[in-house]
């Protein structure tokens, strides 16, 4: 059976690009590291591939904002590739950093790249945390997260600037859409703002959206820390048939774009 | 003509930097009438006018959700006070790259320079000019590298002439003239310098700046490491040289998966499946004292380079930090003069490997913190790495005759100057003052880049050696890699961040991120292919020659000739005198009645026991997805474990665990059993969790005082226990390091030296990640066993003594001679299966285990003190080489530990107490909850 392609974008300061080219790889997808620079010279096209990830990491050293320069890199030199990419009805995935860059292209909330309407600020505790947290899924049209919905899910977070921030009238247009796909909850699964289950302070406990088609997702947790048993930090205390809670997002991701 | 942007958040929005900054003025300086701080970036644009920087501002800087700029205007209104903070000019802005970059992406052509920095309004009608001054020296600027802009600039770049190439009459130099020409910038003894002098004399000729520079680096303590290969006379008997003995001791292990051993950049043995893991740790206290952000960042850079630089190349996989301060609460006054404080320090300190490690994507995930009041002489910053490289790849291949000496990475510039010679010198209060070009902002993003380019160059075979450009900057890569062959260098090819570098400079800056690689000649262009497709600059300087010379120019004329043999062979070897006298440390007072919730509180909240967590949680541990045993595990999340396990290769179940263990004060009672203890408590780190002793290897740091007749006797003591240790477990050194220079010496007579530190580390292999433990109780009922051989007598030196206000002097001493029994039989039990979790014993003794056990299980513990034993010693001795284990009820411990000494202390119990009892007599039953609030309370004040 063919195999999905999944590009991996990199560029200086991205540094989840092995992992997530693994749990892709996992997931049962052919995966390439492609850099940007290949990107901008056309030796390669992102028309090559169904599904493109943007890892986590630092881009640029997260100069100015989280994954601004290289937001504006995207939006000045790729627009026209990733509209087409897009309208294609293919996947976009980014991760902590990824995600950073998607709301700084404006690719979420809305599939708009002149137009940023959402943020991620600095962390309520000022400060970069990595800590494991639980997200519920929440029921809506997304992509990666079909068959997970209403579960609660362990994740690691790993960021300095990850608090979620809109006005109150996208925020609204946002939660009316379903376009959440992840809150942060507290021990007994529920959203909460409560530090440190909800490690950053983001408004309405969120820790994932997607545009309104659901196949543009940005989260801040890393899933793809969590594909192998032995990534969780408990993993000693877990029942033995317990599978790695990130892995689904990527199965479900390789699944959809077989169809493509 | 200069276009300024200015950037701040909305109204309603909180100002993060700005309510820290309150935070830290009102509670760390105690400064109550400044009522609010706003913050501010401010960007400046060279080149381009305002209609540009206002599409910049848009597009780039201010995010309309939550930010709002003006040009050329304030956007703080109403403070009292408004003031801005920028880099120096000259100390290197990392973020000024990322600027033109974007405005270029942007279509913004005439832009030739950028610059950022913060502005910050203080707000409150009382506030005076001297506490504005106190928060600007205390918190806001370091001015080593920062200041404060009182007319902004007129122009963002630097331009400079270069200084003439002198050359230095050292042939006509009296005693006295070679001794101020060493003073603060060379470092060498009057004996050094006459043996520079004689050679020169035998030559005829004077050297160049470039020479003299490039040989007082190369013999610098640092990098030469004289007092380590000195011929050694111990209370009149002369012993091997300190680095032999190790040496020797890991020639005669022999150990079969050691693949190069104190050869290369790090030390490497065999993983599986055709890979090898190395492991290098280095220190960084000289620069950490005076610029401990930078200090930290630059040290973490550079010990992530010795990996890069292992081999043909190796991928990095983890980091670890080790530190030893004075208290953060130590009074202003006992700070020496020419010292930062130690509360600033450890912040900063932090700060610099949180942002070095989790920028490159490197996980940070062990170590560990020590307090003592003498290190505000001078903190350790000890930083170690680890990697991952194909085991055929694992020896660098020697230069040949006409390959290309190839620069890689960052620009060269005149930060770094003097850093390995000032590294070898003294803390004095002139320190800071003279040396403050010997640090600088670490560019972490451009270390990343540059090693994705290498490993790629690796992978297609194009790097016949690598090294790193650390301390010594080219003349320390260059001079070493090209030591059997010699080489010549064009200096001006090395590309500068700014115009205006004398030769010298060039030579001997230490600008961090720059590697230098031996290319033959037809692999160039593919590497340069490479390079380009990273963003990474690659530069040829020249060639390795094959005619013995060290030589440089500089637009067509030599500036050096240095003949290798005498550069590398003509240090005379020292002769050193060596005696240790036992001191005599007061003992405690016999205490009378005990209060024994708030003893064990006291045990927990101390500094060396306390959690760490709040450190732990500003590092990336997750990153590359390879971790098996976190930092802090258990129900909550914060049951501190031992060592960590890695899967390098994921995908498999191999891994790699790394420990590792020191104990300064111990070393003030006795230097050989101190070592033994640091040695043995990074060994059982490891074997705690599940780690193979008999598939280990180690790596020393020695970081001492000054070392005087009475330090050098400690010191080789200290190397003895190394040696006895290695030989007693099968444990081979592989790689080491030795900074001796942690004495302060202040101008009114003040002498203050630091404990000696000995920080050992470890690492090794299981095959299977899913026989490991960690350290939280699993479940109740279980048996709980100390294992392990121990005189619960030997208190001295541990915390319980410190808080009756006494060292002591019966200290705990390992039994070698049952030790390694001990690792192999926990270890068995832990391969088995029969273990549920593991513990080893460290600071604050079985009590401290004990609770962290319970604290990861949120579980209780119910123990029986041996009715012989004194209860203050059982539960407060810190012999290393001690385990407590849990034994599932159903197992029969006997019949796991029969071998070696054990006893069962106790059951896990449900509830959330620990009591303990004697003789059937109840002792006491202390609440988790409130030894939890003790435990975490020192570092989460420090660290908010």
């Amino acid at each position: 059976m063919k195999k999905p392609r999944v590009c991996i974008m990199k560029t200086d300061g991205i540094n989840c690009d092995e992992e997530t080219y693994y749990a892709f790889v996992k997931a049962g997808a052919e995966c390439r590291i492609v850099h940007v620079n290949q990107l901008r010279k056309g030796e390669e096209k992102l028309a090559s591939y169904q599904i493109l990830a943007l890892p986590g990491g630092f881009s640029y050293g997260d100069d100015v904002h989280s994954g601004k320069i290289l937001a504006v890199e995207l939006t000045s030199f790729l627009k026209d590739q990733l509209k087409e990419f897009v309208n294609a009805g293919k996947l976009i995935i980014g991760i902590c950093n990824g995600f950073q860059v998607l709301v700084r292209t404006g690719l979420l909330p809305e599939q708009n790249l002149d137009c940023i309407k959402t943020t991620l600020m600095v962390n309520d505790s000022g400060h970069f945390e990595c800590r494991w947290v639980n997200l519920l899924v929440e029921h809506n049209h997304c992509v990666f997260t079909k068959g997970l919905e209403g579960t609660v899910i362990s994740v690691q977070v790993a960021h300095g600037e990850g608090k979620f921030y809109t006005d109150p009238a996208t925020l609204q247009e946002i939660e009316n859409r379903g376009q959440v796909v992840f809150r942060y909850a507290g021990t007994d699964g529920r959203p909460t703002v409560l530090y440190p289950y909800n490690p950053n302070g983001s408004l309405n406990a969120i820790a994932g959206i997607c545009d309104s088609t659901g196949r543009i997702m940005g989260m801040m947790p890393h899933p793809e820390r969590y594909v192998e048993k032995t990534q969780h930090p408990n993993w000693r205390r877990l029942p033995g048939n317990t599978l790695p809670h990130g892995m689904a997002i990527f199965k479900n991701a390789v699944e959809y774009a077989l169809q493509l | 003509m200069i276009q300024e942007v200015r950037v701040t958040v909305k109204d309603g929005i909180p100002d993060k930097k700005g309510e820290d900054v309150l935070y830290e003025i009102n509670h760390a300086l105690g400064i109550k009438n400044v009522e609010k701080v706003r913050t501010a970036r401010v960007y400046r644009f060279e080149g381009i006018g305002k209609d540009d920087a206002a599409y910049l501002a848009e597009k780039l800087l201010a995010e309309d959700v939550f930010q709002f700029y003006r040009i050329n205007g304030p956007v703080i209104e109403g403070a009292e006070v408004i003031l801005e903070v920028a880099y120096k000019p000259g100390v290197m802005n990392p973020e000024a790259a990322s600027l033109i970059k974007s405005a270029a992406d942007l279509g913004i052509s005439g832009l030739v320079a950028a610059d950022s920095c913060w502005e910050y309004g203080f707000y409150g009608k009382e506030i005076t000019g001297a506490e504005i001054e106190r928060i600007v020296n205390s918190l806001l600027v370091n001015a080593t590298v920062e200041y404060v802009v009182k007319n902004p600039p007129t122009t963002l770049i630097i331009h400079g002439t270069p200084g003439p190439t002198k050359i230095i009459p050292i042939r006509e130099m009296s005693d006295e003239e070679l001794i101020e020409l060493s003073r603060d910038k060379l470092f060498l003894s009057l004996e050094e310098m006459k043996v520079i002098q004689n050679y020169f004399t035998g030559i005829q000729r004077d050297p160049t700046d470039c020479e003299i520079e490039t040989i007082a680096q190369t013999w610098s303590e640092h990098c030469v490491h004289k007092t380590f290969k000195a011929r050694l006379v111990v209370d009149g008997i002369e012993k091997k040289p300190l680095l032999k003995r190790l040496k020797d001791a890991t020639e005669e292990i022999s150990h079969p998966l050691v693949l190069s051993a104190f050869v290369d950049n790090s030390g490497v043995m065999e993983f599986y499946d055709g890979m090898a893991i190395c492991g290098k740790v280095e220190t960084h206290n000289s620069p950490s004292a005076i610029e401990p952000y930078g200090g930290a960042m630059t040290g973490s850079g550079g010990v992530f380079r010795d990996i890069v630089g292992t081999g043909q190349g190796a991928k990095v996989v983890a980091s670890t930090d080790m530190f030893c301060f004075a208290p953060p609460h130590t009074p202003r006054e006992h700070i020496p003069p020419g010292c930062l404080h130690p509360h600033y320090l450890l912040r900063r300190v932090v700060a610099g490997v949180r942002d070095y490690g989790n920028r490159m994507g490197i996980p940070t995930n062990n170590g560990s913190v020590h307090f003592h009041r003498d290190f505000r002489a001078k903190p350790s910053v000890i930083v170690g790495a680890y990697g991952i490289l194909p085991a055929a790849g694992c020896r660098k291949g020697k230069p040949e005759a006409g390959d290309l000496v190839v620069a890689l990475g960052g620009r060269t510039g005149r930060d770094g100057i003097h850093g390995a010679t000032f590294s070898s010198g003294e803390m004095t209060d002139r320190t800071i003052e003279v040396n403050s070009s010997a640090v600088q902002i670490g560019h972490p993003i451009e270390e990343k880049r540059m090693f994705d380019a290498i490993l790629a160059a690796r992978d297609e075979g194009l790097i016949r050696a690598i090294t790193d450009c650390g301390a010594g900057g080219f003349a320390s890569a260059v001079g070493e890699m090209g030591s059997e062959t010699g080489a010549r260098i064009a200096l001006d090819r090395a590309p500068l961040k700014y115009t205006g570098l004398s030769p010298w400079e060039i030579l001997l800056s230490e600008s961090q991120e720059r590697m230098i690689l031996a290319v033959a000649p037809e692999h160039v262009n593919r590497l340069f292919e490479i390079c380009r497709g990273y963003n990474v600059e690659a530069t040829v300087l020249g060639e390795f020659t094959g005619d013995h010379y060290f030589t440089a120019t500089y637009e067509g004329r030599v500036v050096m000739n240095l003949d290798m043999e005498f550069l590398h062979n003509g240090l005379p070897q020292r002769l050193l005198k060596a005696s240790w006298k036992r001191p005599c440390h007061a003992e405690p007072g016999e205490a009378t009645t005990v209060n024994w919730s708030g003893l064990y509180s006291q045990v927990l909240s101390h500094l060396n026991v306390c959690s760490k967590e709040p450190i732990v949680r500003l590092y990336d541990h997750g990153v590359q997805g390879t971790n098996a045993l976190p930092p802090f595990g258990g129900i909550n999340g914060d049951g501190p474990n031992d060592a960590v396990i890695l899967t390098p290769i994921l995908g498999k179940p191999y891994g790699m665990i790394i420990s590792h263990g020191l104990n300064p004060v111990l070393n003030t009672i006795d230097p050989y059993y101190g070592s033994l203890w640091a040695a043995t408590e990074a060994a059982s780190n490891a074997v705690a969790c599940g780690a193979n002793p008999n598939e280990m290897v180690l790596i020393d740091n020695f970081i001492w005082p000054f070392p005087d007749e009475e330090l050098l006797g400690a010191l080789d003591m200290a190397v003895d226990a190394c040696v006895d240790f290695a030989r007693a477990t099968g444990m081979p050194f592989i790689s080491g390091k030795d900074s001796l220079s942690s004495t302060y010496r202040g101008k009114d007579g003040t002498v203050i030296k630091i404990p000696p530190v000995l920080c050992i580390s470890a690492f090794g292999r299981i095959p299977d990640v899913s026989r490991s433990v960690s350290t939280d109780f699993k479940e109740t009922g279980s048996h709980i066993v100390l294992v392990g051989y121990r005189n619960p007598n030997e208190m001295a030196g541990s915390v319980y003594y410190e808080i009756l206000g006494a060292t002591g002097n019966n200290l705990p001493r390992i039994n070698m001679r049952l030790l390694k029994k001990v690792l192999e039989t926990v270890y068995g039990a832990i391969n088995s299966g029969k273990l549920l979790a593991c513990h080893d014993i460290s600071e604050g003794g079985l009590a401290a285990s004990l609770a962290e056990m319970c604290f990861g299980g949120d579980i209780g513990a119910a123990i029986r003190i041996p009715g012989d034993e004194k209860a203050e010693n059982f539960f407060f001795n810190e012999t290393a080489g001690c385990f407590l284990a849990e034994v599932p009820a159903v197992l029969n411990p006997a019949e796991i530990f029969g071998e070696v000494p054990y006893k069962v202390i106790g059951k896990t119990v449900p509830g959330r107490f620990i009591t303990a009892d004697q003789s059937g007599q109840p002792l006491f039953a202390v609440d988790l909850e409130e030894l939890k609030e003790a435990w975490l309370k020192p570092m989460t004040e420090v660290f908010r």
